[in-house]
C-alpha cells in the first residue's frame, strides 16, 4: 500500500504540472489559429492524466477527463471550431480536472453535480461538430490488411462476417502486395496492446485515428485472442492491430512514436518501412512481400526515391527506462529526467550546508598554523573549499525552477481581470526561464497575482479613456523576471495613469495613517500602498477594494527575504519591483564585528568598506549623521546604537564604514569595528527558530561555532529612519553640521 | 447513466443501447448480451443513440457476432449511429460492421 501510496503521490504531481501544461496551452489557443503542436499537447497532457486517474480507480475522474478529452480530440481534428466560447469552455474543464484531482487527493469523492455543467458545456460543443466532420470529412475507405501468419486458425469462427473480411483481405485490396507509391513510404505497425490497457484510460481508437491522419492507412484488426462470449472479460482488450500506412516521406518514426507515446509501456508495437522500389528493377511483383519488411532488407534505393528514415531499422531502440518489457521499439522516449521526493532534496541541501560549516571551521583552525608550513594541507583545504562551493551550487540548481511555472498563470488571471473590468489588456512576459528557488517560486504566485490585478484594476485606464488621451485602447502589463546582483529581481510595469498621489495621500489622512499637514516624499506616498488597510478603491469590487493586498504582498515578501519597491509615474504608469534571493540555503557573506559581536553582511549589497577622515562626515541636525563618500552623501548607520551593543567602536574615524546598496540603488553607511572576511554562509531562519527580527534577515553558524545575525540592508535603512525620531549622536568627535534641508540622504 | 434498455418483441431480444458506451459499460452491455441470447436465439442491438463508444464496447458487439455465429444464433446492430460507425473504420471493423448491421 505505501508504494502505491507514492506512485499516487507521483500521479498528483505530475498531473499538477499537466494541469499546468494544459491550461498555458489554453490560454493560447486563438480562434481561427489553432497551432496543431499547441492542441495535441493539451490532449497528450488531459489524456494523461485520464490514464493514470484510470490506473488508481478514479473513475469519476476518469469519466470527466474523457469528456475533456473528446472535446479536445474533436479540437485536434478540426471538426470542433476553436471559439472564444470554446476555449472558455476548455479553461473551466481544465479548472474542473483539477478540482476533481484535489477530491482524488484527498480520497473524498466529488460533491455530485460537480462537472455536471461542464460536462453539459463540453457535449453542446462536441454536439455542434459532428455535423462538420461528417461534411467536411469523407469517409475513409477502409480494407483490412494482411493478417500475419496463420490466419486460418480462426477460419469459420465469424461466420459470414469473416468471410467477408477474408473476401476484402485480398492483396490487390489491401495494396500489400502492391509496389510503394513513388514519393511515399509504406509503414507496418503492429500494435498489440496488453489486456489491461483500457484499464488505464487509453482507448486505441484515438491512436488508430492518429495514424489515419498520417496518411493513408489500411487498419487490420487481429481478433484471434477474442474469448467467447461467456468468458469475456468486459475490460480487457484482446484485439490487436497491423496498420499499412502509406504516407509523405515527411512521416517519420518519431510521428508514429508519439502516436503510442502514453502507452509505450502497455502494449508491444513493431514498425517497419518500405520505400518505392528502384524504378530500374524487376517488376514490383517479384519485389513485394506481404510481410512487414525492414528497410533494411529492401533493395538500393535510389537517390529520388524516398529514404526511410535510419530510426526505421529493425534494429532495438534504447530501452527506456521503467519502460518493463514492452520490447518495442519506441526511439525518441527515453526519459532524461527523474523525479525525486523534496525532502531527499532539501536532507542534501540540509547536509552541503553543515559541510559549507564544517569547512568553514577547518579554515578557520588553519588561519592559526605557522605560515610556509602544511602547505599541502592548506592546498588541500583551498581545493575543499572551492569544491564546497561547486557541491553548494549543484545542489542549489537542483531545487531551482524557470519562474515560467508562476507566469504561465498569469495570462489567465490577465484575461479574467480583463473580462472583470471591461479593460482591455495585453500581458508581456519577458525572463520566464531565469530560475530560483521552489520553495522562492511557489510563494510568488500570491503577490504576483495581487500586484497584477491592482495594476489592471487601479492603474490601467478603461479603453475609451486610453483613446481620449491618446494611449493605445489595450492597456500593457509587462512582467519580466531576471538575475540582477545575485537576486532575482520580478518587475510589473504598467502603462496605466500612476499612483494618484494626491488621493492616495488624502486617503491615509483620512484612514489616520498620516498626520493631517504631513510632509511626504513622492517615494513616501507611493509606499503608503503598503500600508494594512489600505485602500483607494471607490468601490469594492471582486477585484480589490477590501484593503487587504499590497500589504500581504509586502509581508510574503519579506517573509522570503525579499523586498518591494514601486516607483509611479503620474500618467506613465507604475512599476512594481519585487527582489528576492535566488536560494533561501547559503550565501555569501561578510562577517563583521560590532563590539563583540559578529554578523554577516550579504555580499551583495556591500560596495566597499572605507575608514571615513572627518572632514568626510557632516551632521543632518536633529536627523542623522551624513558621509561624503565618492561624491554623495550617505547615510551613516551606527549598528551599536541600533541593537545596543556595548564596547563597540563609535567614532567612524577610528571604526570602519561599510558601504551597501540596496536594491532600489540606495545606499547606506554601516558602521562597524572591524572587517573580518568572506565566508559562505548557511541560513537558518529566525522567523522558524525563535521570530522575525528588524534589521535581521536570518542567522547563521560561524566556523568557530557562533551564531550570528545576517543583516537585512533595506531593513537597517527603515530601522535607521524611524530611529531619527530618538536620534542622539554617539560619543565622538562631532562632524560639521550641515543644515537639515541642504539634503535628503536617502 | 443512461442504462441499456431491454425489450422483448415477438421472441427477439432488443437492447437499446445508450448514447455513452464507455467502458464502464462494457460489463453492463456484456451482461445485457449473454442475458438476451440466454432469453432468445435472436438479439438485436440498437446502436442508432450511440454518441460515445469505446473499444470494450464494440469487442463486447464482437463477441456477440461470434456467438451468434457459432452457435446459429441471430444477431444484429440496428442502425449503427456515425460515431459507432467511424469507430469501427479506425479499428479496421468497417467490413464486421457493415456484415452485422441492419438499417
Amino acid at each position: 500500500m505505501e508504494d502505491l501510496s507514492r506512485f499516487k503521490q507521483t500521479y498528483f504531481d505530475e498531473s499538477a504540472e499537466l494541469l499546468a501544461v494544459a491550461e498555458s496551452g489554453l490560454l493560447r489557443l486563438t480562434p481561427g489559429e489553432v497551432d496543431s503542436d499547441e492542441v495535441n499537447a493539451i490532449f497528450r497532457a488531459v489524456h494523461s492524466i485520464k490514464g493514470g486517474g484510470g490506473a488508481f480507480g478514479f473513475t469519476e475522474l476518469v469519466a470527466f477527463a474523457h469528456e475533456f478529452e473528446t472535446v479536445m480530440d474533436g479540437v485536434r481534428n478540426n471538426s470542433i471550431p476553436v471559439t472564444t466560447e470554446l476555449v472558455d469552455t476548455l479553461i473551466r474543464a481544465n479548472d474542473v480536472l483539477g478540482q476533481m484531482l484535489a477530491y482524488a487527493r484527498e480520497e473524498a469523492a466529488a460533491p455530485p453535480g460537480t462537472t455536471d455543467d461542464t460536462v453539459a458545456a463540453l457535449r453542446r460543443h462536441l454536439a455542434g461538430g459532428p455535423a462538420e466532420v461528417t461534411a467536411s470529412e469523407p469517409t475513409p475507405t477502409v480494407q483490412p490488411a494482411a493478417y500475419p501468419d496463420d490466419e486460418d486458425d480462426e477460419a469459420g469462427i465469424f461466420g459470414d462476417a469473416m468471410a467477408a473480411i477474408d473476401a476484402a483481405r485480398t492483396e490487390a485490396e489491401t495494396g500489400i502486395g502492391a509496389p510503394v507509391p513513388e514519393g511515399k513510404l509504406r509503414w507496418t505497425i503492429t500494435f498489440r496492446p496488453k489486456p489491461d490497457l483500457l484499464l488505464s484510460g487509453n482507448e486505441p481508437t484515438f491512436m488508430l485515428r492518429a495514424l489515419r491522419r498520417l496518411g493513408d492507412a489500411t487498419i487490420d484488426c487481429d481478433l484471434r485472442s477474442l474469448p467467447p462470449l461467456p468468458a469475456l472479460e468486459a475490460e480487457l482488450l484482446y484485439l490487436s492491430w497491423t496498420v499499412t500506412l502509406v504516407a509523405d516521406p515527411d512521416v517519420d518514426q518519431e510521428k508514429i512514436n508519439d502516436v503510442f507515446e502514453f502507452v509505450a509501456d502497455e502494449c508491444d508495437i513493431r514498425i517497419s518501412v518500405e520505400a518505392p522500389p528502384p524504378a530500374v528493377v524487376a517488376p514490383p511483383a517479384i519485389q513485394a512481400s506481404t510481410d512487414p519488411v525492414p528497410v533494411s532488407a529492401t533493395p538500393p534505393v535510389p537517390a529520388a526515391t524516398p529514404k526511410p528514415p535510419d530510426v526505421a531499422r529493425a534494429e532495438p531502440a534504447k530501452p527506456r527506462p521503467n519502460a518493463g518489457n514492452s520490447g518495442g521499439e519506441h526511439a525518441g522516449l527515453t526519459s532524461h529526467t527523474i523525479r525525486v521526493d523534496l525532502d531527499k532534496i532539501d536532507r542534501l541541501v540540509n547536509m552541503v550546508g553543515e559541510m559549507v560549516i564544517t569547512q568553514a571551521m577547518i579554515a578557520e583552525h588553519v588561519r592559526d598554523l605557522p605560515p610556509g608550513e602544511f602547505q599541502e594541507l592548506l592546498e588541500g583545504l583551498e581545493q575543499l573549499a572551492q569544491h564546497t562551493r561547486e557541491l553548494r551550487e549543484s545542489v542549489m540548481s537542483i531545487r531551482a525552477q524557470p519562474v515560467s511555472s508562476v507566469f504561465s498563470r498569469m495570462p489567465r488571471l490577465v484575461r479574467e481581470c480583463a473580462a472583470a473590468t471591461g479593460k482591455e489588456v495585453q500581458l508581456v512576459t519577458s525572463g520566464e526561464t531565469t530560475e530560483v528557488d521552489k520553495t522562492v517560486v511557489e510563494n510568488l504566485v500570491d503577490p504576483l497575482t495581487h500586484m497584477i490585478r491592482n495594476s489592471i484594476d487601479h492603474g490601467l485606464e478603461g479603453p475609451e479613456e486610453r483613446e481620449r488621451i491618446g494611449k493605445p485602447r489595450a492597456g500593457t502589463v509587462h512582467l519580466s523576471a531576471q538575475h540582477r546582483s545575485g537576486r532575482i529581481v520580478i518587475e510589473i510595469t504598467d502603462d496605466g495613469r500612476g499612483i494618484n498621489r494626491p488621493k492616495v495621500l488624502s486617503k491615509a489622512i483620512e484612514k489616520g495613517l498620516v498626520q493631517p499637514g504631513a510632509s511626504l516624499s513622492d517615494e513616501e506616498i507611493d509606499n503608503l500602498i503598503f500600508l494594512p488597510g489600505f485602500s483607494t478603491a471607490d468601490q469594492v469590487s471582486n477585484l480589490s477594494g477590501r484593503g487587504v493586498g499590497m500589504d500581504v504582498v509586502r509581508r510574503n515578501i519579506s517573509s522570503l527575504g525579499g523586498r518591494i519597491g514601486v516607483y509611479s509615474a503620474p500618467g506613465e504608469g507604475s512599476r512594481f519591483v519585487l527582489s528576492l534571493p535566488l536560494t533561501l540555503a547559503v550565501l555569501d557573506g561578510m562577517v563583521i564585528s560590532v563590539g563583540e559581536e559578529r554578523f554577516v553582511l550579504p555580499l551583495t549589497n556591500i560596495v566597499e568598506s572605507l575608514r571615513p577622515k572627518a572632514a568626510d562626515l557632516h551632521g543632518l541636525v536633529g536627523k542623522c549623521d551624513v558621509m561624503m563618500a565618492r561624491g554623495e552623501y550617505v547615510r551613516l548607520v551606527y549598528l551599536h546604537q541600533l541593537f545596543g551593543i556595548p564596547k563597540a567602536v563609535t567614532d567612524p574615524t577610528r571604526a570602519l564604514v561599510v558601504l551597501v546598496e540596496t536594491e532600489d540603488g540606495a545606499r547606506l553607511g554601516l558602521v562597524v569595528d572591524e572587517v573580518l572576511g568572506q565566508q559562505q554562509v548557511v541560513i537558518k531562519s529566525l522567523e522558524a527558530n525563535f521570530r522575525r527580527l528588524d534589521g535581521v534577515a536570518a542567522a547563521t553558524i560561524l566556523g568557530d561555532g557562533r551564531v550570528a545575525l545576517i543583516l537585512d540592508v533595506a531593513g537597517l535603512r527603515e530601522m535607521s529612519r524611524h530611529y531619527e525620531s530618538g536620534y542622539s549622536r554617539p560619543p565622538g568627535p562631532a562632524p560639521a553640521a550641515l543644515p537639515a534641508p541642504a539634503l535628503e540622504p536617502v | 447513466m443512461t442504462l441499456i434498455k431491454w425489450s422483448d418483441e415477438g421472441g427477439q431480444v432488443r437492447l437499446g443501447l445508450p448514447s455513452d458506451l464507455d467502458l464502464p459499460m462494457a460489463q453492463p452491455l456484456l451482461e445485457g448480451l449473454r442475458a438476451g441470447f440466454g432469453a432468445s436465439d435472436t438479439v438485436i442491438a440498437d446502436a442508432g443513440a450511440v454518441e460515445r463508444v469505446s473499444t470494450a464496447c464494440i469487442q463486447a458487439l464482437l463477441a456477440a457476432s461470434r456467438h451468434a455465429a457459432e452457435h446459429n444464433r441471430t444477431f444484429a446492430i440496428l442502425q449503427p449511429s456515425e460515431v459507432l460507425t467511424e469507430a469501427c473504420e479506425d479499428l479496421g471493423l468497417a467490413p464486421w460492421l457493415k456484415q452485422w448491421s441492419r438499417a
